[in-house]
């Protein structure tokens, strides 16, 4: 597997705050990661740090090769790196098809072969991003950020907040999206059960550090750590 | 042990259907929605198929048999286990017949469905936590490696909770989503 991001020895955080501390791994193309530990362990300022938006302090970041750390954060979209935030931010006052096709860029993802994946969004397209309930946002995000054709696709927290039905249906999209063998993706959730099964490789974080970094097998299996770690109450 | 991972993935699955369904009937009962047979017939379709099809034969062909001969405490267990399991699938096809005739007689037939959907949601929940607090930890004692090895290989065979065997149930559990109403699923709030 060709090797897609690089990072070693990353410190980054906020202002003078440092908040990640000595983070390292790597992604091949095509590849996935699980990005795993309890709130506030540092998991959505790792996303935040790959697309530029927290301040980068030492280490180095690579990106087929190219140093990641001096590209500015509007430059990482066009680099290939897709990201889907917690917040979501679609844009409200589009309609749903034009929220997809704004963003549009040429690749094996297009408008016809998303509404496959989310037919829920064909029969919304002319429906403003502001009318869609909170699972349709959620789909409409995702759907936005695979339209980019990105090579990383950056996933935060997707399930939040979301009913158990429509939590199935997303796991069962993203498992489709992660085995299509077209992107890297690294997902971000604190439901660690439900997100190995679909990854490749898992990376826990506490407090900013790595404390395991390794297959996502190996960690499924390892009740007593999941427990100490995530605190998850796996079964 | 990969089985435990399967039957937890199936689990969810069901219970997201049985707790969507609890939903709509519940504000149907409250007025706050009318029928949409086309959900409510897919709905009682997922929770008779995918137990009959997808779920229960692998527990009652290789999990169950592996762990009865491996601990007598469990076999006690199974048994209960197996009648739920016989008697949810009867309970499922009453649930059918309920919504047939509500179908075909309109409001005067709501009583008796949600009187059996009640019903059928407190017997399904104890199943699944008995299941997951009682079963799954005395498998985890009882069972070996090997005995792990080989149920896990025939569970794989048969996985995804969503698809079936033949991915059939995909669509049926899409149209599910796409049908129940915000913010339990993706279809217009009532």
């Amino acid at each position: 597997m060709a090797e897609l991001l690089e990072l070693e020895n990353v410190w980054a955080g906020y202002g003078d705050a440092v908040i990640l501390e000595d983070i390292s791994f790597r992604l091949g193309e095509a590849d996935s990661l699980a990005l795993l530990g309890r709130n506030g362990m540092g998991k959505t300022t790792l996303l935040s740090t790959l697309m530029g938006a927290t301040r980068f302090k030492s280490g180095r970041m690579t990106y087929r090769g190219q140093d990641l750390a001096v590209v500015p954060a509007h430059g990482r979209a066009q680099l290939g790196l897709g990201w889907v935030p917690q917040e979501r931010d679609i844009f409200p006052s589009l309609t749903v098809e034009e929220n997809l096709t704004v963003v549009a860029r040429p690749g094996p993802w297009h408008l016809k072969r998303i509404y496959d994946l989310f037919p829920r969004l064909e029969e919304r397209r002319a429906n403003m991003g502001n009318q869609l309930s909170g699972g349709e946002q959620q789909m409409l995000a995702m759907a936005r950020a695979l339209m980019v054709n990105p090579k990383l696709l950056l996933l935060d927290e997707p399930l939040e907040g979301l009913a158990p039905l429509i939590v199935q249906e997303l796991l069962r999209i993203i498992g489709q999206t992660v085995s299509s063998g077209e992107m890297a993706v690294i997902l971000v959730e604190q439901h660690a059960h439900q997100i190995l099964p679909l990854t490749r490789q898992a990376l826990v974080l506490e407090r900013g550090r790595v404390v395991f970094s390794g297959e996502s097998e190996t960690l499924r299996k390892d009740r007593a750590q999941l427990d100490k770690w995530l605190g998850v109450g796996v079964h | 042990m990969k089985t435990i991972d399967i039957i937890h993935d199936e689990h969810r699955a069901l219970a997201a259907v049985l707790q969507a369904l609890r939903f709509v009937v519940n504000e149907i009962r409250s007025g706050k929605l009318k029928a949409d047979f086309r959900l409510l017939t897919a709905m009682v379709d997922y929770i008779t198929q995918v137990p009959e099809k997808v779920h229960h034969p692998k527990e009652d062909n290789y999990l169950f048999p592996k762990l009865r001969s491996r601990s007598k405490q469990a076999a006690e267990l199974i048994d209960i286990l197996e009648g739920q399991h016989v008697a949810g699938y009867r309970m499922t096809v009453e649930l059918l017949q309920a919504l047939l005739h509500y179908q075909s007689v309109g409001a005067a037939g709501f009583s008796a469905f949600d009187t059996l959907v009640q019903q059928y949601l407190d017997f399904n929940w104890q199943h699944l936590n008995q299941e997951e607090t009682e079963l799954l930890p005395l498998a985890r004692e009882a069972l070996s490696e090997e005995d792990w090895a080989g149920i896990d290989a025939e569970f794989s065979a048969n996985f995804d909770p969503y698809a079936g065997a033949e991915g059939e149930f995909k669509e049926l559990f899409g149209r599910i989503v796409n049908m129940t109403p915000a913010p339990y699923g993706l279809g217009p709030a009532g």
